[in-house]
Protein backbone atom coordinates (compact mmCIF):
# COMPACT_ATOMS: atom_id res chain seq x y z
CA UNK A 1 0.00 0.00 0.00
CA UNK A 2 1.32 3.50 -0.43
CA UNK A 3 1.80 6.10 2.35
CA UNK A 4 2.64 5.02 5.45
CA UNK A 5 2.05 1.38 6.89
CA UNK A 6 -0.44 1.50 9.80
CA UNK A 7 -1.74 -0.62 12.78
CA UNK A 8 -4.12 -1.37 15.56
CA UNK A 9 -2.38 -1.58 18.85
CA UNK A 10 -5.00 -2.34 20.75
CA UNK A 11 -8.58 -2.21 21.21
CA UNK A 12 -11.93 -2.82 23.51
CA UNK A 13 -15.28 -3.51 23.39
CA UNK A 14 -18.16 -3.40 26.35
CA UNK A 15 -21.19 -5.68 26.93
CA UNK A 16 -23.40 -5.38 23.90
CA UNK A 17 -27.17 -6.09 24.66
CA UNK A 18 -30.09 -3.88 26.39
CA UNK A 19 -28.12 -1.70 28.48
CA UNK A 20 -29.07 1.06 31.35
CA UNK A 21 -26.63 3.33 29.95
CA UNK A 22 -27.31 6.77 27.25
CA UNK A 23 -25.41 7.03 24.30
CA UNK A 24 -22.45 9.45 26.21
CA UNK A 25 -22.64 6.66 28.62
CA UNK A 26 -21.70 4.18 26.05
CA UNK A 27 -18.87 6.36 24.50
CA UNK A 28 -17.65 6.48 28.50
CA UNK A 29 -17.58 3.06 29.24
CA UNK A 30 -15.59 2.50 25.86
CA UNK A 31 -12.97 4.89 26.74
CA UNK A 32 -12.82 2.96 30.25
CA UNK A 33 -12.06 -0.31 28.21
CA UNK A 34 -9.93 1.19 25.94
CA UNK A 35 -7.49 2.61 28.63
CA UNK A 36 -7.52 -0.39 30.69
CA UNK A 37 -6.67 -2.37 27.35
CA UNK A 38 -3.83 -0.41 25.71
CA UNK A 39 -2.10 1.37 29.53
CA UNK A 40 0.31 3.06 27.27
CA UNK A 41 -1.94 5.07 25.65
CA UNK A 42 -1.87 8.86 26.68
CA UNK A 43 -4.88 11.64 25.90
CA UNK A 44 -2.10 14.02 24.79
CA UNK A 45 -0.54 11.62 21.81
CA UNK A 46 -4.47 10.76 20.46
CA UNK A 47 -4.34 13.59 17.78
CA UNK A 48 -7.60 12.45 16.23
CA UNK A 49 -10.89 10.78 16.96
CA UNK A 50 -13.14 9.12 13.95
CA UNK A 51 -17.10 8.35 15.53
CA UNK A 52 -18.27 6.03 14.08
CA UNK A 53 -22.40 6.26 14.45
CA UNK A 54 -25.22 5.60 12.38
CA UNK A 55 -28.22 6.89 13.58
CA UNK A 56 -27.70 9.20 16.87
CA UNK A 57 -29.91 11.52 15.81
CA UNK A 58 -32.59 9.01 15.40
CA UNK A 59 -31.70 6.76 18.68
CA UNK A 60 -30.11 9.49 21.20
CA UNK A 61 -31.46 12.80 19.68
CA UNK A 62 -28.16 13.94 19.40
CA UNK A 63 -26.44 15.19 16.63
CA UNK A 64 -22.85 16.64 16.39
CA UNK A 65 -21.38 13.91 18.37
CA UNK A 66 -18.04 13.51 17.98
CA UNK A 67 -16.98 16.49 20.11
CA UNK A 68 -19.15 15.27 22.79
CA UNK A 69 -17.39 11.45 22.14
CA UNK A 70 -14.39 13.90 22.15
CA UNK A 71 -15.46 15.43 25.81
CA UNK A 72 -16.43 12.49 26.97
CA UNK A 73 -13.28 10.18 26.43
CA UNK A 74 -11.02 13.31 27.51
CA UNK A 75 -9.52 13.82 24.15
CA UNK A 76 -9.08 17.17 22.67
CA UNK A 77 -8.34 16.72 19.05
CA UNK A 78 -6.24 18.63 17.11
CA UNK A 79 -5.67 16.90 13.63
CA UNK A 80 -8.75 15.34 12.57
CA UNK A 81 -12.24 15.45 14.72
CA UNK A 82 -15.50 13.59 12.54
CA UNK A 83 -18.03 11.36 13.10
CA UNK A 84 -18.44 8.68 10.39
CA UNK A 85 -21.28 7.44 9.55
CA UNK A 86 -22.20 4.71 6.35
CA UNK A 87 -25.45 2.75 8.39
CA UNK A 88 -24.24 -0.65 9.47
CA UNK A 89 -20.90 -0.05 8.36
CA UNK A 90 -20.14 3.45 10.31
CA UNK A 91 -17.50 1.43 12.78
CA UNK A 92 -15.53 0.02 9.70
CA UNK A 93 -15.91 3.57 8.07
CA UNK A 94 -14.80 4.99 10.67
CA UNK A 95 -11.92 2.77 11.04
CA UNK A 96 -11.14 3.40 6.70
CA UNK A 97 -10.75 7.25 7.97
CA UNK A 98 -8.61 6.77 10.46
CA UNK A 99 -6.03 4.62 8.19
CA UNK A 100 -6.37 6.79 5.69
CA UNK A 101 -5.23 9.80 7.90
CA UNK A 102 -2.48 8.16 9.32
CA UNK A 103 -1.12 6.58 6.09
CA UNK A 104 -0.94 10.27 4.57
CA UNK A 105 0.90 11.54 7.61
CA UNK A 106 -2.07 13.68 9.00
CA UNK A 107 -2.28 11.76 12.00
CA UNK A 108 -0.04 9.66 14.36
CA UNK A 109 -2.11 8.51 16.66
CA UNK A 110 -5.88 8.19 16.40
CA UNK A 111 -8.42 6.76 18.70
CA UNK A 112 -11.64 5.41 16.58
CA UNK A 113 -14.69 4.72 19.01
CA UNK A 114 -17.97 3.25 17.45
CA UNK A 115 -21.01 3.41 19.32
CA UNK A 116 -25.11 3.23 19.21
CA UNK A 117 -27.93 3.08 21.79
CA UNK A 118 -30.82 1.86 19.99
CA UNK A 119 -32.93 0.04 22.94
CA UNK A 120 -35.60 2.63 23.13
CA UNK A 121 -38.84 2.50 25.44
CA UNK A 122 -40.88 2.42 22.07
CA UNK A 123 -40.01 -0.74 19.79
CA UNK A 124 -41.69 0.97 16.77
CA UNK A 125 -39.87 4.16 17.09
CA UNK A 126 -36.67 1.99 16.97
CA UNK A 127 -38.16 0.00 14.12
CA UNK A 128 -38.67 3.72 12.45
CA UNK A 129 -35.17 4.81 13.14
CA UNK A 130 -34.03 1.72 11.12
CA UNK A 131 -36.46 2.34 8.33
CA UNK A 132 -34.51 5.43 7.72
CA UNK A 133 -31.98 3.36 6.60
CA UNK A 134 -33.49 2.58 3.46
CA UNK A 135 -35.01 4.77 0.74
CA UNK A 136 -36.91 6.96 2.86
CA UNK A 137 -39.66 8.22 0.26
CA UNK A 138 -39.86 5.67 -1.98
CA UNK A 139 -39.17 2.18 0.18
CA UNK A 140 -40.00 3.80 3.41
CA UNK A 141 -43.75 4.02 3.07
CA UNK A 142 -44.45 0.43 2.27
CA UNK A 143 -42.62 -0.26 5.42
CA UNK A 144 -39.29 -1.37 3.91
CA UNK A 145 -36.42 -2.50 6.92
CA UNK A 146 -33.47 -4.80 6.98
CA UNK A 147 -35.47 -7.82 7.45
CA UNK A 148 -38.34 -8.16 4.46
CA UNK A 149 -35.00 -7.47 2.29
CA UNK A 150 -32.96 -9.71 3.55
CA UNK A 151 -36.09 -12.22 3.59
CA UNK A 152 -36.50 -11.81 -0.46
CA UNK A 153 -32.41 -12.62 -0.43
CA UNK A 154 -33.06 -15.31 1.33
CA UNK A 155 -36.51 -16.75 -0.80
CA UNK A 156 -34.10 -15.84 -3.85
CA UNK A 157 -31.42 -18.30 -3.07
CA UNK A 158 -34.02 -20.95 -1.79
CA UNK A 159 -35.41 -20.84 -5.65
CA UNK A 160 -32.32 -20.36 -7.27
CA UNK A 161 -30.16 -22.46 -5.70
CA UNK A 162 -32.23 -24.94 -3.30
CA UNK A 163 -30.98 -23.23 -0.09
CA UNK A 164 -32.46 -24.64 3.22
CA UNK A 165 -33.97 -23.08 6.40
CA UNK A 166 -31.33 -25.92 8.04
CA UNK A 167 -28.53 -24.62 6.33
CA UNK A 168 -29.59 -20.83 7.58
CA UNK A 169 -29.79 -22.57 11.11
CA UNK A 170 -26.54 -23.89 10.33
CA UNK A 171 -24.96 -20.17 10.63
CA UNK A 172 -26.70 -18.92 13.19
CA UNK A 173 -25.80 -22.02 15.21
CA UNK A 174 -21.91 -21.56 14.63
CA UNK A 175 -21.77 -17.97 15.57
CA UNK A 176 -24.32 -18.39 18.55
CA UNK A 177 -21.70 -20.90 19.92
CA UNK A 178 -19.00 -18.67 19.31
CA UNK A 179 -20.94 -15.97 21.19
CA UNK A 180 -21.08 -18.39 24.09
CA UNK A 181 -17.14 -17.69 24.64
CA UNK A 182 -17.33 -14.18 24.25
CA UNK A 183 -18.86 -11.69 27.76
CA UNK A 184 -19.19 -9.03 25.45
CA UNK A 185 -21.50 -10.57 23.06
CA UNK A 186 -25.58 -9.93 23.56
CA UNK A 187 -26.62 -14.16 23.91
CA UNK A 188 -23.45 -15.14 25.93
CA UNK A 189 -25.56 -16.89 28.16
CA UNK A 190 -27.98 -18.00 25.62
CA UNK A 191 -27.84 -21.70 23.68
CA UNK A 192 -29.56 -21.96 20.39
CA UNK A 193 -29.29 -25.51 19.12
CA UNK A 194 -30.65 -25.79 15.10
CA UNK A 195 -33.96 -27.47 16.35
CA UNK A 196 -35.11 -24.74 18.21
CA UNK A 197 -33.55 -22.39 15.82
CA UNK A 198 -36.20 -23.55 13.20
CA UNK A 199 -38.83 -22.84 16.22
CA UNK A 200 -38.42 -19.81 16.71
CA UNK A 201 -41.08 -17.88 15.56
CA UNK A 202 -41.02 -16.29 11.64
CA UNK A 203 -40.12 -12.51 11.50
CA UNK A 204 -39.92 -11.96 7.90
CA UNK A 205 -40.57 -15.15 6.15
CA UNK A 206 -39.22 -17.40 5.34
CA UNK A 207 -36.57 -15.72 8.30
CA UNK A 208 -36.96 -16.50 11.89
CA UNK A 209 -35.66 -14.38 14.89
CA UNK A 210 -32.81 -15.90 14.99
CA UNK A 211 -31.85 -15.52 11.56
CA UNK A 212 -32.07 -11.75 12.58
CA UNK A 213 -29.34 -9.97 14.50
CA UNK A 214 -30.97 -7.95 16.81
CA UNK A 215 -31.31 -4.44 18.18
CA UNK A 216 -28.34 -3.86 20.78
CA UNK A 217 -26.63 -0.74 22.57
CA UNK A 218 -22.87 -1.18 22.44
CA UNK A 219 -19.65 0.64 21.71
CA UNK A 220 -16.15 -0.57 21.08
CA UNK A 221 -13.06 1.28 20.12
CA UNK A 222 -9.30 0.91 18.68
CA UNK A 223 -6.21 3.00 18.52
CA UNK A 224 -4.29 2.96 15.55
CA UNK A 225 -0.62 4.27 14.79
CA UNK A 226 2.26 4.71 11.98
CA UNK A 227 4.55 2.38 11.73
CA UNK A 228 6.64 4.64 13.61
CA UNK A 229 4.98 4.69 16.84
CA UNK A 230 3.52 0.94 16.63
CA UNK A 231 6.01 -0.20 19.11
CA UNK A 232 5.03 1.80 21.59
CA UNK A 233 2.07 0.56 22.11
CA UNK A 234 2.52 -3.37 21.32
CA UNK A 235 4.35 -6.08 19.98
CA UNK A 236 1.38 -7.76 18.40
CA UNK A 237 0.08 -5.36 16.28
CA UNK A 238 -2.60 -5.76 13.82
CA UNK A 239 -1.49 -4.29 10.41
CA UNK A 240 -3.58 -2.86 7.80
CA UNK A 241 -2.87 -4.58 4.65
CA UNK A 242 -5.78 -3.75 2.37
CA UNK A 243 -9.02 -1.87 2.42
CA UNK A 244 -12.05 -1.91 -0.58
CA UNK A 245 -15.41 -0.74 -0.96
CA UNK A 246 -17.88 -0.67 -3.38
CA UNK A 247 -21.47 0.58 -3.90
CA UNK A 248 -23.70 0.03 -6.94
CA UNK A 249 -27.47 1.18 -5.86
CA UNK A 250 -29.87 2.86 -3.26
CA UNK A 251 -33.18 2.64 -3.74
CA UNK A 252 -34.41 -1.42 -3.48
CA UNK A 253 -35.61 -1.27 -7.32
CA UNK A 254 -32.20 -1.02 -8.25
CA UNK A 255 -30.89 -3.61 -6.56
CA UNK A 256 -30.12 -5.86 -9.51
CA UNK A 257 -29.94 -9.76 -8.58
CA UNK A 258 -30.64 -10.67 -4.93
CA UNK A 259 -28.60 -13.50 -4.75
CA UNK A 260 -25.15 -12.26 -6.24
CA UNK A 261 -23.13 -9.38 -4.63
CA UNK A 262 -20.82 -8.40 -6.88
CA UNK A 263 -20.51 -5.15 -4.88
CA UNK A 264 -18.53 -7.63 -2.02
CA UNK A 265 -16.98 -9.75 -4.75
CA UNK A 266 -15.48 -6.33 -6.19
CA UNK A 267 -14.32 -4.35 -2.43
CA UNK A 268 -12.98 -8.10 -1.27
CA UNK A 269 -10.31 -8.18 -4.53
CA UNK A 270 -9.39 -4.93 -4.33
CA UNK A 271 -8.92 -5.32 -0.54
CA UNK A 272 -6.95 -8.79 -1.04
CA UNK A 273 -4.93 -7.30 -3.58
CA UNK A 274 -3.93 -4.52 -1.97
CA UNK A 275 -2.72 -6.97 0.79
CA UNK A 276 -0.98 -9.38 -2.46
CA UNK A 277 -3.14 -12.56 -0.64
CA UNK A 278 -6.22 -14.32 -1.84
CA UNK A 279 -8.77 -15.54 -0.29
CA UNK A 280 -7.13 -18.60 0.64
CA UNK A 281 -4.55 -17.27 2.74
CA UNK A 282 -7.24 -16.00 5.37
CA UNK A 283 -7.06 -17.88 8.52
CA UNK A 284 -10.13 -15.66 10.11
CA UNK A 285 -12.93 -13.38 8.47
CA UNK A 286 -15.18 -11.27 10.41
CA UNK A 287 -17.99 -10.92 7.79
CA UNK A 288 -21.57 -9.01 8.00
CA UNK A 289 -24.17 -11.85 9.71
CA UNK A 290 -26.94 -9.49 10.03
CA UNK A 291 -29.09 -11.84 9.07
CA UNK A 292 -27.94 -15.60 8.40
CA UNK A 293 -28.59 -15.24 5.15
CA UNK A 294 -26.21 -12.96 4.63
CA UNK A 295 -23.47 -14.87 5.83
CA UNK A 296 -24.52 -17.44 3.18
CA UNK A 297 -24.14 -15.34 0.54
CA UNK A 298 -21.05 -13.68 1.55
CA UNK A 299 -19.42 -17.08 1.57
CA UNK A 300 -19.74 -16.69 -1.91
CA UNK A 301 -19.16 -13.28 -2.87
CA UNK A 302 -16.18 -13.81 -1.10
CA UNK A 303 -15.01 -17.02 -3.25
CA UNK A 304 -15.15 -19.31 -0.29
CA UNK A 305 -17.01 -21.17 -2.38
CA UNK A 306 -19.12 -21.71 -5.79
CA UNK A 307 -22.40 -19.03 -6.31
CA UNK A 308 -24.85 -21.33 -4.78
CA UNK A 309 -22.80 -23.74 -2.96
CA UNK A 310 -23.06 -21.38 0.35
CA UNK A 311 -26.03 -23.09 2.09
CA UNK A 312 -23.59 -26.06 2.20
CA UNK A 313 -20.46 -24.52 2.81
CA UNK A 314 -22.13 -23.70 5.82
CA UNK A 315 -24.00 -27.09 6.72
CA UNK A 316 -20.26 -28.64 5.74
CA UNK A 317 -19.41 -26.90 9.16
CA UNK A 318 -16.21 -25.18 6.56
CA UNK A 319 -16.67 -21.61 8.41
CA UNK A 320 -16.20 -23.45 11.63
CA UNK A 321 -13.17 -24.13 13.88
CA UNK A 322 -11.21 -26.63 11.94
CA UNK A 323 -12.82 -25.64 8.74
CA UNK A 324 -11.36 -23.76 5.56
CA UNK A 325 -11.61 -20.24 7.41
CA UNK A 326 -12.68 -19.55 10.51
CA UNK A 327 -15.91 -16.97 9.91
CA UNK A 328 -17.25 -14.52 12.79
CA UNK A 329 -15.46 -16.48 16.02
CA UNK A 330 -16.23 -13.21 17.53
CA UNK A 331 -20.07 -14.43 17.44
CA UNK A 332 -21.34 -12.39 14.70
CA UNK A 333 -23.86 -9.90 14.46
CA UNK A 334 -26.55 -13.09 15.01
CA UNK A 335 -24.99 -13.81 18.51
CA UNK A 336 -23.29 -10.35 19.83
CA UNK A 337 -25.66 -8.26 18.53
CA UNK A 338 -25.71 -5.21 16.20
CA UNK A 339 -24.94 -2.07 17.56
CA UNK A 340 -24.34 -0.38 14.13
CA UNK A 341 -21.77 1.90 15.00
CA UNK A 342 -20.07 0.00 17.11
CA UNK A 343 -19.78 -3.14 15.20
CA UNK A 344 -17.35 -2.82 12.35
CA UNK A 345 -14.91 -1.68 15.68
CA UNK A 346 -15.77 -5.21 17.83
CA UNK A 347 -14.63 -6.95 14.65
CA UNK A 348 -11.67 -5.23 14.58
CA UNK A 349 -11.13 -5.66 18.14
CA UNK A 350 -11.76 -9.38 17.86
CA UNK A 351 -8.90 -9.20 14.72
CA UNK A 352 -6.61 -7.52 17.14
CA UNK A 353 -7.02 -10.10 19.89
CA UNK A 354 -6.97 -13.38 17.89
CA UNK A 355 -3.51 -12.24 16.51
CA UNK A 356 -2.65 -11.74 19.92
CA UNK A 357 -3.88 -14.81 21.18
CA UNK A 358 -5.85 -13.25 24.08
CA UNK A 359 -9.16 -14.91 23.24
CA UNK A 360 -10.51 -17.57 25.10
CA UNK A 361 -9.24 -20.74 23.68
CA UNK A 362 -12.88 -22.24 22.93
CA UNK A 363 -12.80 -19.53 19.95
CA UNK A 364 -9.37 -18.88 19.38
CA UNK A 365 -8.18 -19.53 15.68
CA UNK A 366 -4.58 -21.83 15.38
CA UNK A 367 -2.03 -19.02 14.99
CA UNK A 368 -3.32 -16.45 12.45
CA UNK A 369 -1.74 -14.48 10.47
CA UNK A 370 -4.25 -12.58 8.12
CA UNK A 371 -7.85 -11.37 8.63
CA UNK A 372 -10.68 -9.91 6.93
CA UNK A 373 -13.60 -7.79 8.28
CA UNK A 374 -16.31 -7.27 5.87
CA UNK A 375 -19.32 -4.78 6.84
CA UNK A 376 -22.70 -4.46 4.13
CA UNK A 377 -24.66 -1.74 5.17
CA UNK A 378 -28.20 -0.65 4.32
CA UNK A 379 -30.15 -3.22 1.57
CA UNK A 380 -26.35 -4.72 0.84
CA UNK A 381 -26.16 -1.75 -1.40
CA UNK A 382 -22.71 -0.64 0.05
CA UNK A 383 -19.53 -3.48 0.61
CA UNK A 384 -16.49 -2.23 2.73
CA UNK A 385 -13.45 -4.53 2.92
CA UNK A 386 -10.61 -4.61 5.16
CA UNK A 387 -7.70 -7.20 5.45
CA UNK A 388 -5.06 -7.13 8.39
CA UNK A 389 -1.60 -9.34 9.05
CA UNK A 390 -0.70 -9.83 12.16
CA UNK A 391 2.73 -8.79 13.61
CA UNK A 392 5.92 -8.61 11.87
CA UNK A 393 7.97 -5.41 10.15
CA UNK A 394 6.29 -2.86 8.61
CA UNK B 1 -22.98 8.39 -12.10
CA UNK B 2 -21.29 7.36 -15.90
CA UNK B 3 -17.57 8.38 -15.71
CA UNK B 4 -18.22 10.61 -18.92
CA UNK B 5 -18.47 14.06 -17.38
CA UNK B 6 -20.06 17.05 -19.28
CA UNK B 7 -17.53 19.81 -19.76
CA UNK B 8 -19.43 22.70 -18.11
CA UNK B 9 -22.87 22.97 -16.91
CA UNK B 10 -25.87 22.01 -18.59
CA UNK B 11 -27.32 25.50 -19.36
CA UNK B 12 -31.16 23.61 -19.39
CA UNK B 13 -33.41 25.25 -16.84
CA UNK B 14 -33.82 24.36 -13.29
CA UNK B 15 -37.00 22.93 -14.17
CA UNK B 16 -38.68 19.72 -15.04
CA UNK B 17 -39.75 19.67 -18.33
CA UNK B 18 -43.15 20.06 -18.72
CA UNK B 19 -45.43 16.41 -18.86
CA UNK B 20 -46.04 14.73 -21.79
CA UNK B 21 -48.45 12.08 -22.30
CA UNK B 22 -45.94 9.35 -23.31
CA UNK B 23 -46.48 5.82 -22.00
CA UNK B 24 -43.11 3.66 -21.72
CA UNK B 25 -42.75 2.63 -25.07
CA UNK B 26 -43.44 -1.08 -25.85
CA UNK B 27 -45.61 -1.54 -23.11
CA UNK B 28 -49.13 -0.99 -23.33
CA UNK B 29 -50.72 2.35 -21.67
CA UNK B 30 -51.55 2.25 -18.15
CA UNK B 31 -55.36 1.61 -17.75
CA UNK B 32 -56.82 4.26 -15.43
CA UNK B 33 -58.19 1.84 -12.74
CA UNK B 34 -58.86 5.26 -10.44
CA UNK B 35 -57.46 5.65 -7.04
CA UNK B 36 -58.18 3.24 -4.62
CA UNK B 37 -60.87 4.36 -1.85
CA UNK B 38 -59.28 6.11 0.71
CA UNK B 39 -57.93 4.28 3.99
CA UNK B 40 -59.16 4.93 7.23
CA UNK B 41 -58.62 8.26 8.43
CA UNK B 42 -55.01 9.06 9.14
CA UNK B 43 -53.70 10.08 12.35
CA UNK B 44 -51.26 13.38 11.71
CA UNK B 45 -47.85 12.34 12.65
CA UNK B 46 -44.81 14.44 12.74
CA UNK B 47 -42.94 14.61 9.32
CA UNK B 48 -39.91 13.21 11.20
CA UNK B 49 -41.42 10.26 12.57
CA UNK B 50 -43.20 9.45 9.39
CA UNK B 51 -42.41 7.81 6.15
CA UNK B 52 -44.99 8.94 3.55
CA UNK B 53 -43.32 12.41 1.63
CA UNK B 54 -44.71 15.97 1.58
CA UNK B 55 -46.13 15.73 -1.66
CA UNK B 56 -47.34 19.49 -2.88
CA UNK B 57 -45.55 21.78 -5.12
CA UNK B 58 -44.39 24.02 -2.59
CA UNK B 59 -42.40 20.71 -1.26
CA UNK B 60 -41.28 18.83 -3.89
CA UNK B 61 -40.64 18.95 -7.31
CA UNK B 62 -41.70 15.72 -8.14
CA UNK B 63 -45.12 16.60 -6.90
CA UNK B 64 -46.10 15.64 -10.73
CA UNK B 65 -45.88 11.66 -9.86
CA UNK B 66 -48.61 12.42 -6.59
CA UNK B 67 -50.90 14.08 -8.77
CA UNK B 68 -50.62 11.59 -11.76
CA UNK B 69 -51.10 8.95 -8.65
CA UNK B 70 -54.41 10.46 -8.26
CA UNK B 71 -55.47 10.24 -11.57
CA UNK B 72 -55.02 6.62 -11.19
CA UNK B 73 -51.44 5.99 -13.03
CA UNK B 74 -47.80 4.99 -11.86
CA UNK B 75 -45.73 7.40 -13.68
CA UNK B 76 -41.81 8.05 -13.80
CA UNK B 77 -39.30 10.47 -15.39
CA UNK B 78 -37.28 9.95 -18.58
CA UNK B 79 -34.67 11.12 -19.68
CA UNK B 80 -34.96 13.20 -22.92
CA UNK B 81 -31.55 13.02 -23.93
CA UNK B 82 -30.46 9.67 -23.44
CA UNK B 83 -33.21 7.69 -23.35
CA UNK B 84 -32.81 6.15 -19.58
CA UNK B 85 -35.97 5.35 -17.62
CA UNK B 86 -35.61 6.43 -14.27
CA UNK B 87 -36.53 4.58 -10.57
CA UNK B 88 -37.20 6.86 -8.65
CA UNK B 89 -38.59 9.65 -10.71
CA UNK B 90 -35.95 11.91 -10.88
CA UNK B 91 -34.86 15.81 -10.89
CA UNK B 92 -32.14 15.36 -12.96
CA UNK B 93 -30.71 12.10 -15.09
CA UNK B 94 -27.74 10.72 -12.84
CA UNK B 95 -26.92 8.60 -16.22
CA UNK B 96 -25.92 12.31 -17.73
CA UNK B 97 -27.56 14.88 -15.48
CA UNK B 98 -29.60 16.75 -18.01
CA UNK B 99 -32.55 18.22 -16.26
CA UNK B 100 -34.65 17.70 -19.52
CA UNK B 101 -36.81 14.89 -18.73
CA UNK B 102 -40.11 13.67 -19.17
CA UNK B 103 -42.80 12.19 -17.43
CA UNK B 104 -44.19 8.60 -18.76
CA UNK B 105 -46.85 6.59 -17.28
CA UNK B 106 -45.71 2.76 -16.50
CA UNK B 107 -47.51 -0.22 -16.77
CA UNK B 108 -50.30 -1.22 -14.55
CA UNK B 109 -49.65 -4.60 -14.30
CA UNK B 110 -46.09 -7.00 -12.98
CA UNK B 111 -45.09 -10.36 -11.75
CA UNK B 112 -43.76 -10.93 -8.18
CA UNK B 113 -39.99 -11.24 -8.51
CA UNK B 114 -39.12 -11.76 -4.41
CA UNK B 115 -41.71 -11.10 -1.68
CA UNK B 116 -42.25 -11.53 2.51
CA UNK B 117 -43.50 -10.41 5.11
CA UNK B 118 -43.34 -7.89 8.04
CA UNK B 119 -44.47 -10.24 11.09
CA UNK B 120 -42.69 -7.75 13.42
CA UNK B 121 -41.07 -5.02 13.75
CA UNK B 122 -42.93 -2.37 12.26
CA UNK B 123 -42.45 1.05 12.23
CA UNK B 124 -44.55 4.01 13.89
CA UNK B 125 -48.02 4.01 12.16
CA UNK B 126 -47.48 0.28 10.40
CA UNK B 127 -47.96 -1.41 13.83
CA UNK B 128 -52.13 -2.11 12.75
CA UNK B 129 -50.92 -3.57 9.50
CA UNK B 130 -48.88 -6.12 10.65
CA UNK B 131 -49.02 -8.89 8.95
CA UNK B 132 -48.08 -7.09 5.62
CA UNK B 133 -46.48 -8.23 2.21
CA UNK B 134 -43.99 -6.44 0.74
CA UNK B 135 -42.21 -7.31 -2.42
CA UNK B 136 -40.36 -6.82 -5.91
CA UNK B 137 -42.27 -6.62 -9.18
CA UNK B 138 -41.26 -6.49 -12.05
CA UNK B 139 -43.23 -3.94 -14.06
CA UNK B 140 -44.74 -5.93 -17.65
CA UNK B 141 -42.52 -4.53 -20.31
CA UNK B 142 -41.16 -1.90 -18.75
CA UNK B 143 -37.17 -2.38 -17.21
CA UNK B 144 -38.23 -1.89 -13.91
CA UNK B 145 -38.68 -3.72 -10.87
CA UNK B 146 -40.69 -1.83 -7.82
CA UNK B 147 -40.97 -2.36 -4.64
CA UNK B 148 -43.91 -2.25 -2.61
CA UNK B 149 -47.07 -3.33 -0.36
CA UNK B 150 -49.08 -6.06 -2.01
CA UNK B 151 -52.66 -6.53 -1.31
CA UNK B 152 -54.89 -8.70 -1.69
CA UNK B 153 -54.05 -12.46 -0.74
CA UNK B 154 -52.75 -13.30 2.15
CA UNK B 155 -48.84 -13.54 2.14
CA UNK B 156 -49.15 -17.52 3.07
CA UNK B 157 -51.08 -17.41 -0.18
CA UNK B 158 -48.47 -15.96 -2.25
CA UNK B 159 -46.32 -17.02 -4.92
CA UNK B 160 -42.94 -15.82 -6.94
CA UNK B 161 -44.62 -14.94 -10.41
CA UNK B 162 -47.95 -13.95 -8.87
CA UNK B 163 -49.28 -11.28 -11.38
CA UNK B 164 -50.06 -8.24 -9.69
CA UNK B 165 -51.56 -4.65 -10.43
CA UNK B 166 -49.88 -1.16 -9.53
CA UNK B 167 -52.36 0.92 -7.33
CA UNK B 168 -52.52 4.06 -6.03
CA UNK B 169 -54.43 4.87 -2.58
CA UNK B 170 -55.28 8.01 -0.56
CA UNK B 171 -53.39 6.96 2.49
CA UNK B 172 -55.98 8.78 4.70
CA UNK B 173 -55.07 12.02 5.15
CA UNK B 174 -55.34 13.22 1.53
CA UNK B 175 -51.47 11.97 0.42
CA UNK B 176 -51.45 9.61 -2.37
CA UNK B 177 -48.91 6.89 -2.32
CA UNK B 178 -48.97 3.40 -4.34
CA UNK B 179 -48.83 -0.31 -3.80
CA UNK B 180 -49.48 -3.56 -5.98
CA UNK B 181 -52.90 -5.50 -5.51
CA UNK B 182 -53.12 -9.38 -6.93
CA UNK B 183 -55.56 -10.40 -9.15
CA UNK B 184 -58.41 -12.85 -9.19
Amino acid sequence: MSGRSVAIVGGATIKFGVRAATWPELVQEAGVALTRAVPELRADDVDSLFVGAAEPERFAFQSHVAPLAAEQLGLKPHRILQRNELACASGQSAIRSAFAAIASGLSEVAVVVGVEKMILPSMAEANTAMGCAMDRPWDGPAGATAPPFFAMVAQRHMLEFGTTAEQLAAVSEKNHRFANTNPSAQFYEKTFSRDKLLRLPLIAPPLRLGDCSSMTDGAAAVVLTSEDHVREYTDTPAWVRGSGQYSDFHNLANAGSLTEWNGLTLASREALGRAGITVGDLDLAEVHDCFSISEIVEYEALGLCPRGEGGKFAADGRGDLGGDVVINPRGGLLGCGHPLGATGVAQAVEVYEQFAAAVPPARQVPDPEWALVHNLSGSANVHSVMVYQRGGAA
Amino acid sequence: MSAERPRRRSTAPAVMAEPTASTVPETRPAEPSGPAPASKPREKRPFLLDFFPLETPDQTRLHRFYERLREGYLSTTRCRRDGTLHWPPRTACPSCRSEELDWVDLPDHGHVYAFSAVLAGAPLGMEDDVPFAVGLVDLDGAPLRLFGRIEGRPWTELRIGEPVRTEAYDIGDGRMFYRFRTIG
